[in-house]
Parts: structure tokens; sequence; C-alpha cells
């Protein structure tokens, strides 16, 4: 106990001791293996060797950028819709789930038990041509009558939506959950309209959730390849696709690796600028 | 119209819920189709068979066992990991902040593919075998990041006077940790566990790498989609959701008979 | 193919051994034998040399998914089990193939260090086993304990990329053709070009993912060879694949998933697979499977050995399903198609109708119109280039 209150200056890098090193042996390590092979060439047959092929990135942004800015876009999309959904549900069982919070959240995360694949191919049967949904849609005149939502970008974006909505829900549930009911009382004592108490008070309290919710879903969201691939045409195609194709079927492990880094530099870029607009102390980042 | 109003909000989480739990509705119809070839598409008749026979296919019992205690260790340990993280990056003043920031949202913005490739690349090179612990180092490595996101949102909204208060009142950091800290933080660390958990027991890219031998879930799955998925799967993925939500629904049953002043 | 270990692969063979040695016995029962990833026959000596004769006390084969018959009461598999009565090897079979990239990608690290990869049997598609046999992570078959190999289909004896059928035996073909629904389109299709060209057709047709198969039509449909593929031909059927996509014309390029929107009417024609449309029509018997006037594809799943595999063992397990009895029953669960001759009469025995099936056993006139795709072509990269641009990655 005295060791401890002396060396108070120890104590986040002990904190940070465990997890930090388990990421560094198995996530740096690999990575720096990763940055090495996206400078090297070669092929199956020929080998491959390490030539400082800075061409790998050139190629990669100049030949993929399209898919690069579609997969921000619609990893953009998906998270703005993800959040729209999730936001008062979060709110719902914050401040009216009472005991029966745990089992909401469980049900939130619920169709994760079924594996992606399953649940995609039960979105393939809902949205299916003939389905209801589709029929509905045209019915109401949402949709046009030779249309169809599945192979569209309206169908990847909403599958991305719904893959990723815990990751947005969770977090926001965890930042609302906090907020002392009675600061809303207190405003709603001082005059404030429901609206008013939201935007004033509950809004700003729960932005650390936001930011957390927001980066959650935008980042994995921005490497998906499943949903454009099953829910797709090639003109959904995404970043992610292109590396898969890149590594599994080209075996153009150069160019994966690049364009890989590519990606993560560009959210990481992202990440940076969303923080220092949202202000960093709130986040606690 | 003060009615819709006040319940608009419930209306909507109900619509809300329905929404996600839509295609669980399709995968729980389908586990009654009575299929006569391998594919489960279409509705051929209704039968009890595969819930009297939910681990008929071979492999599917083992594939499930694995997923789920790979997931439960791996978000044990990454929940523990990611939660000290948490508390360091937002309690603490330290040099590094913005380097171990930034090997927390790496991970996250990694394709899985070649961080799959690449951590196969480690355990080859230093000979460790692939199968369920390898799969279980890599589930925490990426669940990690997942804890700390989570657990800071709601760190960051904490209240520290709760804790000067209690320490102020003779507490040590320790059991003010234990018994001011952790239980106020609880939300933000169950809801990281559950997001780990939910990430592990549903990955495929990374665990299909590293996986060896071992087949988890959904790389059985995948695996059974070649030929068509069987109706069991549909009955396992509705088994272990009901009975996650049983266990909940007891968990609430049981708080409601405490006693009240416990809680 | 004896090579001596080399001090590093003796390393780490020991390190493999005491990793598994660490592993908490308790998780090692529900771990389900992972961990060891050595040969059947492990020793210090390592990589069995081509002249042993004696079986080793495992086998492990890589495979599929229901590629092999299967007993779903006692979730055994009745044929491994009498390869076991038979010669006391155990067998340890993993449906671990899924995709032959897929399985490249994750062994192609051991592999290209000469590593033993745990697996003495593993079964890939032509190109792919061309291209493990052109790399060198194949060990030769030991031809003398597999007299059964003369009992190999004539047309399957002697493909480009392994003529004398020294590092491969076929495990299961397939055909590639159109499945339709002559229903839901009012007609009949007999033709690649019908999918491209057909106004009805429009948003209803999907294409395969997989090169091989759907450019082997397409150039078949344009009149080409796609067994001695030629640029222009190749070219072409690109630019034919890229008008129907940005038409709209074609909805999707898919793996195997076409099957769920073929059942419900969301696409009404597509390149299939024949084993897929053998289940398909099973629920949905107004489905057909053709082969294109053009001709049609046959691709085949071979049985290889890799790095380190223990060939006597693997040998003597390619000649036992290479009997016409015991490829029989196979057949009889598997349904694609057999490659050993005689199992045909066998499989009458079994269940008659699949005798006459033929999806499962194609006659002469069917198996005068599929060609079998240029391994050499189905692995050029430029080639591949092409493909992966226009299906959208």
């Amino acid at each position: 106990m005295g060791w401890l209150h002396r060396h108070r200056g120890l104590v986040p890098y002990l904190l940070l001791a465990p997890g930090l090193a388990w990421l560094a042996l198995f996530f740096v390590v690999p990575t720096y293996y990763l940055a090495n092979t996206s400078l090297q060439s070669g092929s199956l047959d020929a080998g491959y060797a390490f030539t400082w092929a800075w061409d790998n990135y050139s190629d990669a942004i100049s030949t993929y950028h399209e898919q690069f800015l579609r997969s921000l876009e619609y990893a953009g999309i998906a998270t703005v819709a993800a959040f729209l959904v999730s936001y008062p549900l979060a709110y719902f069982i914050a401040f009216r789930g009472g005991r029966w919070k745990g089992v909401l959240l469980l049900l939130i995360i619920a169709p994760f038990f079924v594996t992606y694949l399953i649940r995609t191919l039960a979105w393939q049967t809902i949205l299916s041509d003939s389905g209801f949904v589709v029929n509905a849609l045209q019915t109401v005149g949402l949709l046009g009558d030779g249309d169809r939502l599945l192979a569209t970008s309206t169908a990847v974006i909403a599958g991305i939506t719904y893959n990723f909505l815990p990751f947005m829900a969770l977090p926001l549930y965890v930042s609302l959950e906090q907020i002392d009911g009675r600061l809303l009382e207190a405003a709603e004592d001082l005059y404030a309209s429901k609206v008013k108490a939201f935007l004033r008070v509950t809004l700003p309290l729960s932005l650390p959730g936001v930011f957390a919710g927001t980066l959650l879903t935008f980042i994995p969201a921005a490497g998906d390849f499943i949903n454009a691939e099953l829910l797709g045409t090639p003109r959904q195609s995404m970043i992610g696709n292109v590396i898969q194709s890149k590594f599994l079927v080209l075996t153009d492990y150069g160019e994966a690796a690049a364009l890989s880094f590519t990606l993560m530099a560009a959210i990481l870029v992202l990440i940076a600028v969303y923080t220092k607009v949202l202000g960093t102390e709130r986040m606690g980042v | 119209m003060s009615f819709l109003r006040r319940h608009a909000l419930t209306a909507y989480a109900l619509v809300a819920f329905g929404y996600l739990l839509l295609p669980i509705a399709v995968v729980i119809a389908f586990s009654f189709n009575d299929p006569l070839g391998r594919f489960n598409y279409t509705w051929s008749g209704f039968t009890f068979r595969h819930w009297e026979n939910p681990f008929g296919p071979p492999g599917l019992r083992e594939a499930i066992v694995a997923s789920l205690q790979i997931a439960a260790l791996a978000s044990l340990v990454a929940t523990i990991l990611g939660t000290l993280v948490a508390l360091a990056l937002v309690r603490y003043g330290f040099r590094g902040r913005g380097l171990t920031n930034l090997l927390i949202f790496m991970p996250m913005t990694t394709p899985e593919i070649v961080m799959g490739a690449s951590l196969l690349a480690l355990f080859l090179n230093v000979g460790v075998a692939t199968g369920f612990w390898t799969i279980f180092i890599a589930h925490v490595m990426f669940d990690i990041s997942f804890v700390v996101v989570t657990v800071k949102a709601r760190l960051a909204g904490f209240d520290r006077h709760l804790e000067e208060a209690a320490m102020d009142l003779g507490a040590n950091p320790f059991t003010t940790f234990a018994r001011v800290t952790l239980p106020l933080i609880a939300p933000g660390v169950a809801a990281g566990a559950l997001l780990a958990f939910a990430l592990s027991v549903d990955d495929f890219v990374i665990t299909l790498f590293n996986a060896g031998s071992t087949i988890t879930f959904p790389l059985y799955v995948w695996g059974a989609a070649r030929v068509g998925v069987p109706p069991q799967v549909n009955v396992i993925g509705t088994m272990i959701f009901l009975v996650a939500a049983g266990l909940m629904l007891a968990s609430v049953l049981v708080q409601t008979r405490r006693p009240k002043g416990t809680s | 193919m004896t090579r001596p270990l080399t001090r590093r692969e003796l390393l780490e063979r020991a390190a493999l051994g005491g990793a598994a040695l660490s592993l908490p016995a308790f998780l090692a029962a529900c771990g389900g034998g992972d961990g060891i990833e050595g040969t059947g026959t492990t020793t210090a000596a390592g990589t069995t040399t081509g002249g042993s004769k004696t079986l080793a006390d495992k086998l492990t084969i890589s495979n599929w998914t229901l590629y092999i018959d299967i007993d779903e009461e006692t979730k055994k598999y009745p044929t491994l089990e009498q390869f076991t009565a038979e010669t006391g090897v155990a067998v340890d079979y993993i449906e671990d193939v899924n995709d032959n990239d897929e399985w490249f990608g994750k062994n192609r690290a051991a592999l290209s260090q000469g590593q033993a990869i745990g697996r003495d049997i593993t079964v890939l598609t032509d190109w792919m086993a061309a291209r493990m046999v052109r790399l060198g992570y194949v060990e030769p078959l030991d031809k003398e304990a597999i007299p059964n190999a003369s009992n190999l289909v004539a047309a399957l004896q002697s493909p480009g990329w392994d003529p004398n059928r020294e590092y491969s035996l076929p495990w299961q073909s397939g055909l590639t053709g159109i499945g339709y629904d002559p229903e839901r389109f009012g007609g009949e299709i007999t033709s690649i070009s019908q999918l491209l060209e057909d106004p009805k057709l429009k948003g209803k047709v999907t294409f395969l993912t997989e090169m091989p198969d759907t450019m082997g039509l397409m150039i078949l449909d344009g009149g080409g060879d796609p067994s001695t593929v030629v640029k222009a031909d190749f070219d072409r059927a690109i630019e034919r694949l890229q008008a129907g996509i940005d038409s709209g014309q074609i909805r999707q390029f898919t793996g195997n998933d076409y099957a769920g929107p073929l059942s419900n009417g969301d696409i009404w024609a597509c390149a299939a697979w024949s084993g897929d449309m053998v289940q398909l029509t099973a629920d949905n018997p107004n489905l057909q499977f053709v082969i294109p006037d053009a001709g049609g594809m046959i691709w085949t799943d071979n049985m290889l050995i890799p790095t380190g595999g223990d060939v006597f063992t693997a040998s003597t397990f390619m000649n036992y399903v290479y009997d016409p009895k015991v490829a029989a029953q196979i057949e009889a669960y598997v349904n694609f198609i057999c490659p050993v001759e005689g199992a045909a009469e066998e499989i009458r025995a079994i269940d008659a109708s699949l005798a006459d099936n033929t999806l499962i056993f194609p006659d002469e006139a069917t198996l005068a119109k599929v060609k079998i795709f240029d391994a050499d072509a189905a692995d050029d990269n430029a080639y591949k280039q092409q493909f992966q641009a226009v299906i959208g990655a």
C-alpha cells in the first residue's frame, strides 16, 4: 500500500502493461511483418522479395481510389443510420428499461449468435424481390414496380448498418445510463421543454457514448467486405473486397498489405480530425 | 395525443427490436422447415425433427462448444485488460498517451484478412501450433480495443467527486475502486464484455487463418453453406439465444426477489 | 523427394510437440485434436521417404464439406470406419476446405517453407492442384500401392498438369452449366447468350465468382475452346461480361449462394453447379440444370499428398476408395460425379435411381459436351486480374 502510494507515477504504466503487452506481441509484431510485406514484390512462382516496392502504394491509391472512397462513404452512411436507429433504442433501455436492461441489451447482440452468414442470408430472404418488404414498398410507392432492394447499394449499406448496430447501441447506452435523472428533473423545474432538456442536457452528456459508438461502427465498417459480396453487385465493391481478392485470389501479398496500410492511414486521419472536432477531454481521449 | 407522445418511445423501441430480430425470426422459422434436399431455402413442410436432433450433423456440437468456450475466455481476458487500459487513459496523465491511443485504434482499422494472415505468420515463425489457443489469443487481441473504447465512454462521464468522497471517508484506493468505481462503471464494463463476446463468437476471417484443425461455429457454417446449411444450425442459433435470454430473465426474477436495500 | 530435416525444422517440430503438451488438460478434450500439427508418423526423421511401406497409425484428411458418406444417426463415416477396420489406420477427417484460394492462403506460409501442414491428403480443384504440383508442395503418390488407379475413368486419366497422375487422383467431379427456372422464365434456355441478351432475364441472371467456371462457359459460348485459352477469346468474353454488368443484365456474381435466390425467384437463370442442382431440385422439381448447346465445364476435385504427408498410408487410402464398391457407397451420399469406373453398376444395389441420374453418372453425350478449363490459364495472374476487375475486386 505504501509502495503504491510512493510510486503513484507508476500506476498508469502498471494498468497499461498487460493490455499493451498483449497488443505489442500479437498485433504490433504481425503488423511489422505486414509492413515488410507491403514493400515486397514478386509472385508465387518467382517468390517474393523485399524490394522497397513503393509502387505497391502508388498503384493501390491510383487504381483503387474509387473503392476507397466508396468504402468510406458507405461506412459513413451506415454509421449515421446506425446512430439514428440506435440512439432512441439506447435511450429507451437506459431510461425506461428498469430491471429488464440486461435482457434488452442481450436482445441487441442476439443476432450475433447466428453468425454473419446466416444473418445476411436471412436478409436475402426477407428483402427478396417477391417478399413482403419489397411488395410493401412498391405499394406505398417508395420503390418502382420493376425495382429491387437486393443487389443494390441500399442493400449493402442496410446490411452494414444492421451488422454494426450493437456497436453503436451499446456504447450509447453506456453513456446514457450514467446520466442522473435528477439533472433532467432540474432542467424541467427550470422550465425547459422536453426537447430543450434533451438537447441541452442529455445529448451533451451522452457525447462520450456517441463518440465511442461512431468509432466502433465506422472503423470496422470501412473494412467490411461481406455485405458488398453477398448483397451487392460489382459496382458496390468496397476496398475490403479488393484486399480480399488481392490476398487470396491473386496472391499479390505486397499490394494487399499496401492497400491495408493505406486504409488504416485514412481511417486514423479521420479519427484524429473527428477527435479534435469533438474535443478530446470530454471524450476521455 | 399525449398517450401517443408518452408511448412513442416505447412504440419505437418495439419497432427497432422488431427490426433487429427480424432475421432471427426467419432463422427460427426455417428451423422448423423440412427440406427434401440439403438446402434450406424453400418451405417444404413443418417438422420438429431438427429440434429433436439438434446435434445431428457431425462436428456441429464441437464447433459450438469451441466457439462458446473461446468467446467466454476471450471476452473475460479482454474485458479485464481493456478496462485497466481505459482506466489508465482516462484517469492518468502519462507520457505515450498518443501512442497508446494509436495502438488501441489500429487493430480495429486493420482488415481482418491481413491481420489474420500476419498473425499466422507470427505463429509459424515461432513454431506455435495453431488451434484453440491461437484463436483465443487472436480474439483477445482484437477485443481489447472494443472494450477500451466502450469503457472509456463510461469513465468519461464518471463523477470523480464520488471517489474523492470515499477517500475522504477513509477508504484506500483499492477499496474505493472496488466499492465505488467498479459498481458505477459496471454497465460500461459489462457492455464491453458483451461486445467482446459477440465479436468473438461471430469472428470468421481471423479465426480461419489461426484455427488449425479446430472448427468454430462460424467456420462450420461457412463450410456447410457450400452444400447447404443444415436446419440444425438454425436450431442451435435459436437455442443459444433462448438459453442466454432465459438466463437473463432468471437473473431479473432473482433480483426482484431480493429484499430491498441490498441492491 | 527425400530431404534431410534441417535443424530448424527439427526444432520447430519439437516446439510444436512442446506447445501441445502445455495445453491445459481440461481444455484438451474440447480442443478436439488440435495442437499437434505433425504428420501421422512424426518421428525425428520427419518426412516419410518414398520407399517406406509401413502404414502409419493415423491418416489425416482435409476435404470439402459433405464430400464423403456419413451415417447421420451415429455421426460416423462408414467408409472411413471400414478402412480403419481393414487396415488398422485411424482416420482423422477434417472438413476444412471451403474454397481453394482460402485453403491455399491459409497454408501457403507453411508450405512455402517446406513445412508439413499436418495433413496426409488434401482435396483441391484442378487448377489449384496444378499449382500445388507446379510449386512442389506435394509428394508423389506411391503408385505401387494404388493398383485400383486403373479404375479411373478414361476422360480424367491424363490432365495436362499431371499427365501420368503421379501426384493426384480425382475424388469427385462436377459439371458447370446453367441452372434455371423454366416456369418463371416461360421457356427453355439453351445458351449463355440468352442469359446475356434476353431482355426478359434482365437483372435475373447471376454468374459465378469462380473464373474457370464463368469464363469457361463464356468462352464456349463465344465459340472458343477453354481447354486451351486464347487471349482474344478471353478478352472478348470479358467485354461481354462487362457489358452485361453495365447494362444491369447480370445481377450479381456469386459463390454457391445463388441457390437461395434461384429457389425463391429472385433470379431465373444462373451459371450453376450440378451437385447443387441435384439438391435444389429435390425441393423445387421445376428447376432445371442444362449443359448449354455450346458446351459446359467439368471440373474435378483431386486428392493430393501435401508436403510431409505419409505417402504410403495416403496411397493405400486412395486405393481403397478406388474400389468400385467403396466408390459407390460414397457416391450414393455425395451425389457429385464419380471418377471410378464400375461404381455405376455397384450403386444400382444401393439406389437404382441414382445409377440413372445423369448428373451423377453422366452419359457419353453429356461428357462429349463438357470441357476442362486450361489449368495454366486458370492460374495466370494477368487473366485472373482481368476477371477480378470485372467482378468488382
